[in-house]
């Protein structure tokens, strides 16, 4: 599904799943789980519909990583689950999400994540599915 | 003195700290790379590929004598940590996001006082506790100061002057700030909406990862008339803040990243890493670039006097007493990811060129005019926050800055383990308990946030310190202990 990697003073989130779509949910699961230390403990109390627009997949996959990190920075929700649509060309999403707002009783917050960078930045298809991976600057 | 030549894989031995990459390297370097280590450090320099960047940078177009590296060297995005150069913009130099970091304007303040240890020991937790509740942070933390877009856009364009007329600054702590906590030519049209978004609830926040606030105590004066000239003196309590331009500055290096793509190749450049995306200074795209970049240099000098405002705060509430009477007076306060276009000699002659500092320090010597009166005789203070539970340094700049370094040294330790490595060791510890131990009271947001930043995780500052030292880029003046500590 998702893990990470070790990469300095930063770190990478590595994702495969069998279809992109599913990558892309994972990937959100992933970031999830370097945010707050229980992403269990995020309830999927409030939804909202995500759409981006880009040039490739790649660049599809950091703005989606970029997208979460900003809808948490000022909106402080939490997503944990997703069901994305992608269109034939690979370069546009729509997404449904779900989470709810951040709780200090209940989410311990991981480290403050910078950005998803470009630096390695892969998405690619496997015999077996789908493998992406990104360096997130913390 | 001379030395046998002595190489160490590519590394060709100057002088007892200095290593030289030569630029035939690497095809494409217009200059060597030159990296200030010890000995001692040659072998991890050599088996991460921080080495590669300080030769990735040696390529830039107009880049100025060497790429060059300060002894906190690790690996990085394009720029390695620790990593300095200069472009000439008259000779095609660029300007390269990568080599300012994402972080515009991490930097250091430093506050003394007149209050020694014996004064605080007695209400260390009470004190600590209160910075902690006071000051937002980690991440997800709003800050207690709201701005408008409106009011965001003059910090951007005045930096902490602007927070005078609010009773939030005093002309005192403005005049003792590099650059005057104002990088001229600042262009908040060209900050984002995004950035915006992300900033507006964030100044006076500390943020995470290796941001932090400390109450020290200086524990050794090495150089009696700096430390004279700084306020400083043995036994002193002094608080050291560490932070930088919060969300708004991510957000205007990574649009800047985003936006420049392709952009080297229209100006022929070609790049041996694609994360030294950089323009031309002379083009539409690195003119707007340098402008988002100091708005969001000053929204971080503006973030740094509100964390110092609101420490000032919490000291009044707990020692009974106004700030001034404490005598909480900032030292300086330095930016360690910046570019900054500054005069420098090159062959002899007077360049203006631009300084890229990606966890580098100015370090201004004696005499230098842009220094406060004070300091003139002296050096420009350099602010070395070490790793948590040890040192942090005060040093000051010396001629062999200008002479080697475009007036830059080290920033910091650097780190020496990932963050990934760096909590799995430190399961099953208590971080807390073992800083405790040493008499240090630390406050985070999480064990996490403490294990990613235990001191093991961090290079030997000391060692940092003794190589810009002994290199003569700053001179020692006096080493700093933890007495508490709040992060993210």
């Amino acid at each position: 599904m998702y893990e990470f990697f070790e990469h300095t003073a930063d770190i990478g989130l590595r994702v495969r799943a069998a279809t992109l779509e599913e990558l892309f949910a994972h990937a959100g699961r992933g970031l999830l789980a370097l945010l707050v230390d229980e992403p269990d403990s995020v309830r999927s109390v409030q939804s909202l519909t995500i759409r981006l627009q880009s040039d490739s997949v790649e660049q599809l996959f950091y703005d989606w990583l970029n997208e979460l990190l900003y809808i948490f920075e000022t909106r402080r929700l939490l997503l944990g689950r997703f069901e994305v649509r992608l269109t034939g060309d690979l370069t546009s999403l729509e997404a449904q999400a779900w989470g709810e707002p951040l709780d200090p009783q209940r989410h311990r917050l991981g480290p403050e994540v910078k950005a998803a960078t470009y630096h390695e930045l892969m998405v690619q298809r496997r015999d077996d599915g789908w493998f992406a991976q990104a360096i997130l600057d913390i | 003195m001379t030395q046998p030549a002595t190489t160490y894989g590519p590394l060709e031995q100057v002088d007892e700290y200095c290593w030289r990459i030569p630029p035939t390297y690497r095809p494409g370097m217009r200059v060597p790379g030159l990296i200030f280590a010890h000995p001692s450090q040659i072998d991890k320099i050599l088996a991460d590929k921080s080495l590669e960047q300080v030769a990735n940078v040696a390529c830039l177009p107009g880049v100025q004598v060497a790429s060059l590296a300060m002894p906190d060297i690790h690996l990085g995005y394009g720029f390695c940590i620790g990593g300095v150069c200069a472009t000439d913009p008259h000779e095609g130099g660029v300007i390269s996001p990568g080599g300012v970091g994402y972080d515009i304007n991490c930097g250091v303040r430093l506050l003394r006082s007149n209050l020694r240890v014996d004064d605080v020991q007695p209400r260390l937790e009470r004190l600590v506790s209160r910075l902690f509740g006071r000051i937002p942070t980690g991440a997800g933390q709003s800050g207690h100061y709201r701005f408008t877009y409106q009011e965001l856009r003059q910090l951007m364009r005045e930096g902490p002057a602007a927070l005078i007329p609010r009773g939030w600054a005093t002309q005192r702590d403005i005049d003792y700030t590099e650059a005057r906590g104002c990088l001229a030519d600042a262009d908040p049209s060209a900050v984002s909406q995004r950035a915006l978004e992300r900033g507006t609830d964030q100044c006076g926040t500390l943020g995470g990862g290796n941001h932090f606030l400390e109450v020290q105590v200086v524990d050794q004066v090495f150089d009696e008339q700096a430390a004279a000239a700084m306020g400083l003196a043995q036994g002193m309590v002094c608080v050291m803040i560490h932070s930088g331009s919060r969300g708004l500055g991510y957000q205007v290096c990574q649009d800047a990243l985003h936006q420049l793509r392709g952009v080297p190749e229209r100006y022929g450049i070609v790049l041996p890493d694609r994360q030294l995306a950089c323009a031309p200074v002379l083009s539409e795209e690195g003119r707007h670039y340098l402008g988002a970049m100091r708005a969001a240099a000053n929204f971080a000098w503006c973030n740094r006097q509100l964390l110092m405002w609101q420490a000032r705060e919490v000291f009044e509430s707990v020692f009974e007493k106004p700030w001034s009477q404490l005598g909480l007076e900032l030292v300086y306060d330095v930016a360690h990811n910046i570019a900054k276009p500054e005069d420098h000699q090159v062959e002899g002659h007077t360049k203006r060129v631009w300084v890229h500092r990606k966890g580098a320090t100015r370090a201004f010597p004696p005499g230098h005019p842009e220094l406060p009166p004070p300091y003139r005789p002296v050096g420009q203070p350099v602010l070395i926050p070490g790793d948590m539970g040890r040192a942090s340094w005060v040093l000051v700049g010396q001629p062999g800055s200008m002479a080697r370094t475009f007036g830059s040294t080290c920033h910091g330790a650097g780190r020496a383990m990932s963050r990934t490595e760096a909590v799995r060791r430190a399961q099953g510890r208590q971080i807390q308990q073992e800083l405790s131990l040493r008499g240090i009271v630390a406050r985070a947001r999480g064990w996490r946030g403490l294990a990613e930043e235990q001191p093991e995780a961090y290079k030997d500052v000391d060692l940092v310190v003794e190589v810009v030292h002994q290199a003569n880029l700053s001179k020692k003046v006096a080493r700093m202990r933890p007495l508490g500590v709040i992060k993210g």
